[in-house]
């Protein structure tokens, strides 16, 4: 029963109300590009598509912590995951606005994250060089990590192998974070797994216009923002291995891989079959590195 | 001439006025200190245990090894007492490294980034004139949430150690509510009410 309730509210609810959104987006999207309103149809399909995201994972957060579990300001990392989403939609609805705006607002937010969700490791753990060292560097990561999202939107292939990407990329962090003791940080990964595989499907069913890119650049600071975050409880507050941690981050780095000459002259199919894999490799090795430092088939795994 | 040296008595007899009235309140204030006696915890001889029930069917049993705490005991004015304690989550014990390592994240204690539970007395009174008998509320701060318990606590015995230290026990069983903490990870697997065994040794400073 109780695992009923956690897949009901954890993948199934979510996944119906992103869906929902999203093929609310794509009739919208769809009319208006009989009427060719051209970027104004880029722009509100790009807040919907957020919006979507967003929403999605909101619901399977109360879903699964309850309503009554978001106290303000946050106190644990978790409770950040939310605030996450809601900053990642509000963003991603002004992202059209300017580059220097967009710049100003990733700045601010790669320094403010880490500082906000860390807190406890800040008065209890680092002392004040460390504490501004680890600050300047997961700053500088996140940063980093938004350009690269926001990057794999337009390098990989157009069609459903984004959501395919990120379907892969937060199914491996769910299972590195249940590998690595917290199967509640495992759960809110969970709902960003069956929020990519509903939009994966519903770009199947539905896109018919194949040089569209399904998640637009104002969908990724909620996409960036909520991986980074899940990253940061794993490593910082639960036991996943730093070498997994780093080597989920860097994956999408490998969508590069599509740029080189060789790789593009070998056709779509393929070229995106060969990105897909590029990116899998590492997520593979973060989960083979979780499962050995688990000691899942060691004699006394269970209790 | 005759008036500096009237002014240099008069310093001076206001000099010797301060001194007199520091020594007063020094020898006052050793005296306040005395009539409430402090104690620390002896962890060796001390246990913090707590229990839930598992899957609604049996009661499982764990402890906390490591804390530390402080007790003021004011035998003459009893509401003068006080009580602090300090556990640190990352050791709870539950005889099985697999649960304890669960228990230690975030589903749980959070212990990385909760370290601590702290509780602080408030209010320290007898109970329905028992002399053994204490009711203390206090706040206690679990997952970064403080709120206020009021526990019986049962003197359990005085004494003196064995290099003639003053010896003090305490025992309370109490249960609270881990949800009301925001610990709500696995309701149904195990319970909500959270029974806690408290048993203290103090020594006197």
């Amino acid at each position: 029963m109780l695992i009923l309730k956690q897949l009901f509210f954890g993948l199934l609810l979510p996944a119906v109300v992103t869906g929902g959104i999203l093929v609310f987006a794509r009739s919208l999207t769809s009319k208006e590009d009989g009427e060719n309103t051209g970027k104004k149809t880029d722009i509100s399909r790009g807040w919907l598509i957020a919006g979507a995201l967003s929403a999605g994972y909101i619901v399977g957060y109360f879903g699964l912590e309850g309503f009554s579990t978001l106290p303000f300001p946050p106190r644990q990392g978790i409770h950040w995951l939310c605030c996450l989403a809601i900053i990642g939609f509000i963003v991603g609805c002004f992202w059209h606005f300017s580059f220097s705006g967009r710049l100003i607002a990733q700045i601010v937010l790669s320094i403010a994250i880490p500082r906000l969700l860390l807190n406890s490791t800040f008065k209890y753990t680092w002392g004040q060089l460390e504490g501004i060292i680890w600050w300047v560097c997961l700053a500088a990561a996140i940063f980093i990590f938004w350009n690269l999202v926001q990057q794999s939107f337009t390098l990989l292939p157009s069609g459903a192998s984004v959501p395919f990407v990120y379907f892969g990329l937060s199914g491996g962090t769910a299972l590195v974070l249940a590998l690595s003791g917290s199967l509640r940080l495992a759960q809110h990964s969970g709902i960003l797994v069956a929020l990519f595989a509903v939009s994966w499907i519903i770009t199947i069913a539905l896109q018919r216009d194949g040089n569209r890119q399904v998640f637009p650049p104002s969908v990724s600071p909620v996409v960036a923002l909520l991986l980074a975050g899940l990253w940061m409880n794993g490593y910082f507050y639960e036991e996943v291995p730093a070498v997994s941690a780093i080597l989920l981050a860097v994956s999408l780095l490998l969508a590069q891989v599509g740029q080189i000459e060789a790789i593009r002259r070998r056709g779509t199919r393929q070229s995106a079959l060969i990105q897909i894999a590029a990116i899998a490799l590492p997520v593979i090795i973060a989960i083979g590195i979780a499962v050995a430092r688990s000691g899942l088939f060691a004699e006394s795994s269970g209790y | 001439m005759k008036t500096d040296l009237g002014r240099t008595r008069q310093i001076s007899h206001i000099g010797g006025l301060v001194l007199t009235l520091l020594i007063i309140c020094f020898t006052g204030s050793i005296q306040l200190a005395d009539a409430a006696d402090t104690y620390e915890i002896d962890t060796a001889h001390s246990m913090i245990l707590f229990r839930a029930k598992h899957m609604g069917i049996t009661y499982n049993y764990g402890r906390f090894n490591e804390f530390t705490g402080k007790l003021m005991i004011d035998e003459t004015d009893i509401s003068k007492s006080m009580v602090e304690f300090e556990v640190k989550t990352a050791s709870v014990d539950t005889a099985n490294e697999k649960r304890d390592q669960h228990l230690r994240s975030s589903d749980f204690f959070s212990a990385k980034q909760f370290p601590v539970i702290t509780f602080k007395s408030t209010k320290v009174s007898m109970k329905d004139g028992k002399e053994d008998m204490l009711e203390i509320t206090g706040d206690l701060e679990l997952l970064g949430v403080k709120k206020s318990i009021t526990v019986d606590v049962e003197i359990t015995g005085k004494g003196k150690g064995r290099q003639g230290e003053p010896l003090i026990g305490f025992e309370s069983i109490f249960t609270i509510k881990r949800g009301e903490f925001g610990m709500t990870y696995g309701a149904g697997a195990v319970s909500d009410d959270i029974r806690l065994i408290v048993t203290i040794e103090a020594k006197g400073k």
